[in-house]
């Protein structure tokens, strides 16, 4: 998980920010906090409007894409440092990066009240519709007396204070995985099958629609190919012995990316003789290049990558309709695939023909199949003919 | 006659706390003389080592010394007074301290219906900080909702109960700057406790 953390103060000296450089190493294996700086924001003044500037921009990237922010305030006045206010008041003008964001409170003083005020100021401030941050409730974490809080290192002294530290930070982590999980359950409308937006792996300056996409990228990036090896997770291969590995799957499998764009196929032969037909020239594409422009498909390709991005299957599956049924019963499965956080990252599509398993299947034990009078079958109708398949998609078509 | 300093609490240049300040200056004159203050100049706060305070909030100071009370008019954002106003307050009670003992009456201008009820009543919780400690109206509250729409041409309010509202706490507050001024027996000790008084120490 990565947090990012933000010092209330833009004194010289400050314990909060103290405070803070103190979580991010001590809690280093627990989660990844990344401490901002907010010395050079300025006066927020509507008749000014600075949203655009570097300093703003930074700081509202890093909140937005960051998975919660901790906030560690001092207390001027019995209220927020003004410096920490400007900053929101900025944050909640034009550009709204604390939206749903979940957010913990810390905070230290010289006296003993530790920033009490100061917190409950903070909360009512983060509760207002502009920022409409998520605050995590409860776990007050006040850090009276600081001056003697801290030892040469920096580390917090009190082995108690520590522990009540990370129980909090354990309860935030768990709180912010459940908010981020409800603030990611967008209507399905929302997912960019252009592409546009991007993420971390996403190859940039190289047009991602061009049909030598391949190509350009690959030389972009400096890609290794041929005898070159590349460690797995549990195993070691070169670009050949990978490619050989998949290219005999029996399955025909794409690699979409978390940013919609279709990266990979195993090229298992030329598209006429493919279960689900693949060119070369359509690696890179966006999502809404290589499908129909049809607004059903188009609403229905979205809905199957919602349900997964946002965790309510792991797995969609569904027949392709209109194939003759004495030959082949040709199925497509997506599932969803996740880095090691559980962050979304992409669908894993295979295509498969059933037929000739269920047929091994009966010849070696012996068995046919019969009608069953009761089923109700529409055999023709695929999931792009049926978009009200929806969140139900676990089901197999057969069940509609 | 009582003179008050009157802080807007802004530092937008179309602020309706700007025009609600204009108005009771002008409609009050016979009764006090009130003069309007701007923040808008003073950086945002912020601690030094050797305690440095802007010349523009040492010149504020003075002005709220020598006045008889002080009229505050905060907008809300994000539920809070604007950091604009929060700064001006850092300034004015770092290593100076103007508004012990001094009377304050807060008002506000909003937009929307609710007249920045929520900005005014953290105003007052930090207006009581040992380092501010000023003497703020008790029981007393004038939100000014719907503000864009509040005014006439000529800057006069249009709502005549809200105008008779603010004539009655205007009233109050000119008879709790006079009582004021007779509970005065502590003020010396006040404020040398606060001169002395520092969050850095024990």
């Amino acid at each position: 998980m990565k947090l990012v953390g933000i010092a209330g103060s833009i004194a010289d000296q400050s314990y909060n920010r103290t405070l803070l450089n103190f979580i991010a190493k001590h809690f280093e294996g627990l989660v990844d906090v990344e401490v901002l700086d907010i010395n050079d924001v300025p006066m927020f003044n509507q008749d000014n409007d600075q949203t655009n500037s570097a300093v703003i921009q930074n700081l509202s990237k890093k909140i937005s894409t960051a998975d919660g922010v901790i906030i560690a305030t001092p207390e001027h006045n019995h209220t927020v440092p003004a410096a920490l206010k400007n900053v929101i008041e900025w944050l909640s003008y034009e550009i709204h990066p604390f939206d749903g964001k979940p957010v913990m409170i810390v905070g230290a003083s010289y006296h003993t009240q530790g920033s009490s005020r100061a917190q409950l100021h903070l909360r009512q401030i983060l509760e207002a519709p502009g920022v409409n941050a998520v605050v995590l409730p409860g776990n007050e974490f006040l850090l009276g007396k600081v001056k003697e809080a801290f030892d040469e290192n920096g580390d917090l002294k009190d082995q108690n204070t520590v522990n009540f530290l990370q129980t909090t930070l354990q309860n935030f982590i768990k709180f912010a995985q459940v908010i981020n999980l409800i603030s990611k359950t967008e209507d399905y409308e929302e997912e960019d099958l252009s592409a546009k937006e991007g993420t971390d792996t996403t190859i940039q300056g190289v047009d991602m629609n061009a049909d030598d996409w391949l190509d350009q990228a690959a030389k972009k990036v400096h890609a290794v190919d041929g005898d070159t090896y590349v460690k797995l997770d549990s195993g070691l291969l070169t670009v050949n012995q990978l490619d050989y590995f998949l290219k005999t799957m029996p399955v025909e499998l794409t690699y979409v990316d978390e940013n919609n764009q279709f990266i990979y196929y195993n090229k298992t032969g030329s598209a006429e003789d493919m279960l689900a037909k693949r060119v070369p020239s359509q690696v890179g594409d966006a999502l809404d290049k290589v499908h129909p422009k049809i607004s059903r498909v188009i609403k229905h390709v979205k809905q199957v990558i919602n349900t997964l991005r946002t965790g309510k299957t792991d797995l969609v599956s569904m027949p392709v309709p209109g194939g003759d049924e004495s030959k082949s019963h040709v199925m497509h499965y997506y599932k969803a695939m996740h880095d090691e956080e559980g962050n979304y990252k992409g669908v894993n599509e295979w295509a498969v023909d059933i037929k000739p398993i269920v047929d091994q299947y009966l010849h070696e034990t012996g068995q046919k199949l019969v009608k069953d009078p009761n089923a109700e079958i529409d055999a023709t109708s695929g999931a792009s003919e049926k978009p009200e398949v929806k969140v139900d998609v676990t089901s197999s078509a057969s069940k509609h | 006659m009582n003179k008050f300093i009157a802080i807007v609490g802004s530092n937008s240049n179309k602020s309706t706390n700007r025009e609600l300040l204009k108005y009771m200056q002008r409609h009050f004159q016979p009764q006090a003389e009130i003069e309007l203050v701007e923040i808008a100049g003073l950086p945002i706060f912020k601690k030094s080592a050797d305690k440095y305070v802007p010349q523009e909030a040492k010149e504020i100071a003075k002005k709220i010394e020598s006045s008889d009370g002080v009229i505050i008019a905060t907008p809300e954002y994000d539920h809070s007074i604007p950091a604009v106003l929060s700064s001006a307050l850092a300034w004015l009670s770092y290593g100076i301290h103007p508004f012990v003992d001094k009377p304050v009456m807060i008002t506000g201008a909003s937009y929307g219906s609710l007249g920045s009820s929520r900005a005014q009543a953290q105003l007052r919780q930090i207006l009581d900080s040992p380092e501010l400690k000023a003497r703020i109206m008790p029981s007393s509250e004038f939100l000014l909702g719907h503000s864009l729409q509040a005014f006439d041409d000529n800057g006069n309010l249009n709502d005549q109960d809200v105008a008779k509202e603010l004539d009655g706490l205007f009233k109050d507050f000119l008879q709790f700057v006079n009582i004021s001024k007779q509970l005065n027996n502590a003020n010396v000790v006040n404020k040398q406790k606060v001169e002395k008084f520092s969050w850095d120490k024990d």
